[in-house]
Parts: structure tokens; C-alpha cells; sequence
């Protein structure tokens, strides 16, 4: 692992929202799969979506640490 | 069903989790910290916990050593966002924690809640890639071969699969059927298997009455594959008087049984195919020129299995699983035995390649994991093919290289009796020996 504390800390909170969209997507397929009402996936949909703008925020700021640094 | 507890501080990422583990059959409980989780083993029992490492009040490492102190042994599966953490367990030598690294997936879940099924499952799913569920191959030939596939699926184009005998015409044909996502069946017919008589009613059916045996309506091949794909193997070997029937009906796309007066619309893409060559189509008047090019609307070559070497091995481990399957043993292959099978040059293709394997596979002990290969794969056929290529004459040879190539094939017949070989070849003994004088090859047979 890097020692680089800060960085860290931004990547972690990169990665959160990244592991929320692959379980909404998963959560998808089960109900895709299973013929299960579609607003549970339509929610899931909405969920991906707003985790992407999430880590696109948060990749922003790795960047612009970057150059700060 | 098991008691799970997930520990994460994203509370969303734990609400789609348990909508997830719930799914899988699975009773489980959240908490979001360090203190949340040990209280809820004061008055509870769980059989699984996963386990965020990086916790607000401390590491999940904590809540492990926490659970060894109270004596609760549940099975631990840490989740972090680094795959570093995974040194850091080895040196812990906990058997009952594992770990499995973000972003999850639905299968790592299930695998770690279940090891032996998803074990068990991963071994029954066929390692070998198919392509359209039925061809192997990987080689740059069959690539190409795909790409035509694909692309002519989605017509409705009619198509002539060309290809020696065994390179897998009706695989193909599957492979069309299945990438086209049609409605109706496959059906499939060897035109070279029908007697003159009865083609007629193969494959355009016929009405009761219409000739002595024909109890009953029976609607012919055209109309069993409506909204499907019609499947004519070996069409060249169709009597030539009998390709005007079908030519209008590839036409007019209308057909009428035979003894009917009433004309049905035709509604299936025809695939044909032939083991001969197109000059050989071309040269010796085998199909007739317009249904040629009815039916080879888009012609596609098979290519044969000597010119794609590099999939023998594939076709070979997947051929061996199936039988494996089937017969409940585990035969392996030996690196050095698909390479023998890979320099073999198999005349009689992929089919040739199958028969060689299911002879060995009968023939290895079934004890052993060892598959026993024959010390010579050459069939029959593949033998006489051989001899005969031998013998063949070929345009650029002169009159005399033939000549010479004929008396030496004769006398190594019999054993280099000259008196015998001139009778074969209808010369006078004299002359026989003045043409190897001539040749300077008397030296070998005197």
C-alpha cells in the first residue's frame, strides 16, 4: 500500500461509489433474471447513476490534488 | 440458509447487499461500525460475516481478534479496496477468514457463502469456448469464418457451405440457424440419401393419394422449416432431372405438393452444401448453373482442419471432456499427445479427429487419467487416399517422369519381378529393360 495518507483516503473514497454500482448492477440481473418487478431495478438504475457522478467528483479531486501537489 | 452480518459504513452499498444475500436465500443483519457489530454478537449467532477492513472507530482486524476472545468461530470474509490486505491475512494464518477484494461481484458472494456448489458448478460449465454454441476454434481461419457467420445470420440470404467431408458443413449450418435468432426449426436433409423416386416428396411433401403408399398428406422439408432454415446436405448428389423442381421454388418461393394442385408460400433461408470442389461443380455438370447461383447467394469455405492446426488441441480437450462427461471418468491429456495429434494432417477432418479420440478414449484404462493413442492414427481411408494421391498424374510432368514413376510403382508391386511387372504394363520384357537401362534405375531391382 502507499504511504501516501491523503491519496489514499481520496482513492478510497473513489472506489466506495464504484462498489456500490457493481452490487446495483448485480442487483439488476437477479431481477432481470427472475422476471421481478422492475422498479426495484429502475431504483438500482438511479443509484448507478448518481454513484458515477460520485466517483467522477472524486476522481476530480484526485486530479486536481495532483496538481496542487 | 445461513446467518450472515455484513459490517460496512456505506450504508448503501449494505442496503443493495441484503437485497442481494436475501435473494440468494440467506438471512442477514448490517452493522456500521466496530461497536455495532460486537453487540450483535452479545445475544446472537452467525455463520458468516463479511467485514469491511477499513472501519470508522478501527480495522475489521479488531472485530476478529474480538470474536477469538468470546469464542465465536463464524467464517470471516474481509473486504477491502486493496489487494494488499491479502499479504497481511497469509501472515495472520486464520483458516476461517477469507477475503475478496472491491468491487464485489454477485459471484463472489456466492462463492464464498457456498465454496463447494460453486466448485462443483464451475466444473460441469465446459472450459472451451463455443462459438454460437456450437463450432471450436480460435484460429485466425475460423475467426474469419465467424465474421461471415455473423454477418450473413442477420440476412435471409441463402448460403453454400464448400468443404471436404468431415470439415463440419452441418456445424456450420447449426451455427447459421442459431446466430440468425429465427422462430422456426432447423430442418436438415441429404439429398444424396434420397432415392430419385422419393426426393420429390421429401422435399416438397405430397398430398394423399398422390402415389401407391401414400396413406397420408405429408408436408415436404420447404414447409416443416417455415420461419426457420432448411438444411440440404450433399445437394450436389441431387439427380440433375430433378433441379428444375427445385429451382422454382427457390423462384417463385411457392411450393406445390406433389399430386396438389395448391401452391403454399416457402418461408426459410436454404443452406446447402457440398464436399466437392467448385471446379469440379463447374467442370462435370453437377448442379445446374441458375440453381448454383440461387443457392450460393453467399458461398462460405470450411476450411479443413489441417490448415487450422492450432485449434487440434481444443477440439481435441473438447471432445475428451464430453466424453468424460458422459461416461463419468477423468481422462487428461498429455502435452506431448496433442502434439502428435497436431501433426497429424487428417484427411478426413474434424470427424476423423473425434472417431481417433472416442477409439482411444475406449481403449485407456479406465482406472488410469491417461488417454492411450494408438501408435498409428491413419484410418483406412486416410491410407488409400494417400496411395492414390501418390499415383496421380499432374499437368507439367513429362510423358517420361511418368513413365519412369509407373514401372517403379509396378516392379515395387511385385517385389521386382521384371517378367511380371512388363506383363503388367503390357511391354515386352526387352523393353522393360532397356527403359530402366535408359533410366539408370536398373541397379535397385536387379
Amino acid at each position: 500500500m502507499s504511504n501516501n495518507e491523503p491519496l489514499n483516503k481520496l482513492v478510497h473514497d473513489a472506489r466506495a461509489p464504484l462498489n456500490r454500482i457493481s452490487m446495483n448492477a448485480e442487483l439488476i440481473k437477479l431481477v432481470l433474471e427472475n422476471d421481478m418487478p422492475k422498479d426495484k431495478a429502475l431504483a438500482a438504475l438511479d443509484k448507478i447513476i448518481s454513484n458515477c457522478q460520485q466517483c467522477s467528483d472524486s476522481l476530480q479531486k484526485i486530479a486536481d490534488s495532483d496538481a496542487t501537489a | 440458509m445461513l446467518n450472515i452480518l455484513l459490517v460496512d459504513d456505506d450504508n448503501e452499498f449494505s442496503e443493495v447487499v441484503c437485497h442481494i444475500v436475501e435473494f440468494l436465500g440467506h438471512n442477514i443483519n448490517t452493522a456500521a461500525n466496530l461497536a455495532e457489530a460486537e453487540q450483535w454478537f452479545v445475544n446472537n449467532h452467525f455463520d458468516h460475516v463479511f467485514l469491511d477492513f477499513m472501519l470508522p472507530d478501527g480495522s475489521g482486524l479488531h472485530l476478529v481478534e474480538h470474536l477469538k476472545s468470546i469464542g465465536q468461530t463464524p467464517k470471516i470474509t474481509l473486504i477491502s479496496g486493496h489487494p494488499s490486505v491479502k499479504g497481511k491475512l497469509a501472515e495472520m494464518c486464520e483458516p476461517n477468514v477469507g477475503h475478496l477484494v472491491k468491487p464485489l461481484q454477485r459471484e463472489d458472494i456466492e462463492r464464498v457463502l457456498n465454496p463447494k456448489k460453486a466448485a462443483a458448478k464451475k466444473k460441469t460449465t465446459p472450459s472451451i469456448k463455443k462459438h454460437f454454441g456450437t463450432l471450436i476454434g480460435e484460429s485466425p481461419q475460423m475467426q474469419q469464418l465467424y465474421t461471415m457467420i455473423e454477418r450473413v445470420a442477420n440476412t435471409s440470404a441463402n448460403v453454400m457451405l464448400m468443404g471436404e467431408s468431415g470439415a463440419g458443413k452441418e456445424v456450420v449450418a447449426q451455427a447459421i440457424h442459431n446466430a440468425s435468432a429465427c422462430s422456426g426449426p432447423l430442418v436438415a436433409t441429404n439429398c444424396g440419401a434420397l432415392s430419385k423416386e422419393l426426393i420429390g416428396s421429401e422435399l416438397f411433401g405430397h398430398e394423399k393419394g398422390a402415389f401407391t403408399g401414400a396413406i397420408a398428406r405429408k408436408d415436404g422439408v420447404f414447409e416443416q422449416a417455415t420461419g426457420g432454415t432448411l438444411f440440404l446436405d450433399e445437394v450436389t448428389e441431387m439427380p440433375i432431372d430433378m433441379q428444375p423442381n427445385l429451382l422454382r421454388v427457390l423462384e417463385t418461393k411457392k411450393v406445390t405438393r406433389v399430386g396438389g394442385s395448391k401452391e403454399s408460400a416457402v418461408d426459410c433461408r436454404v443452406i446447402s452444401a457440398t464436399n466437392r470442389s467448385l471446379e469440379d461443380l463447374a467442370q462435370n455438370n453437377i448442379i445446374r448453373e441458375d440453381i448454383y447461383f440461387r443457392l450460393a447467394v453467399f458461398p462460405i469455405d470450411i476450411p479443413p482442419l489441417r490448415e487450422r492446426k492450432e485449434d487440434i488441441s481444443l477440439l481435441a480437450s473438447a471432445f475428451l471432456e464430453q466424453l468424460n462427461d458422459e461416461n463419468n471418468t477423468d481422462f487428461q491429456w498429455q502435452a506431448s499427445q496433442l502434439k502428435l495429434l497436431e501433426s497429424y494432417d487428417w484427411p478426413g477432418n474434424v470427424r476423423e479427429l473425434r472417431h481417433a479420440i472416442h477409439r482411444a478414449f475406449i481403449m485407456s484404462d479406465p482406472k488410469g487419467k491417461a488417454i492411450t493413442l494408438p501408435d498409428n492414427l491413419e484410418s483406412p481411408f486416410s491410407r488409400v487416399n494417400k496411395q492414390t494421391q501418390v499415383n496421380q498424374v499432374s499437368a507439367g510432368q513429362t510423358i517420361e517422369e511418368v513413365e519412369k514413376e509407373l514401372i517403379h510403382a509396378t516392379l515395387d508391386k511385385v517385389q521386382g519381378n521384371k517378367t511380371l511387372a512388363a506383363q503388367m504394363l503390357g511391354i515386352s520384357t526387352k523393353t522393360l529393360y532397356n527403359r530402366l537401362n535408359a533410366y539408370g534405375g536398373i541397379g535397385e531391382y536387379s
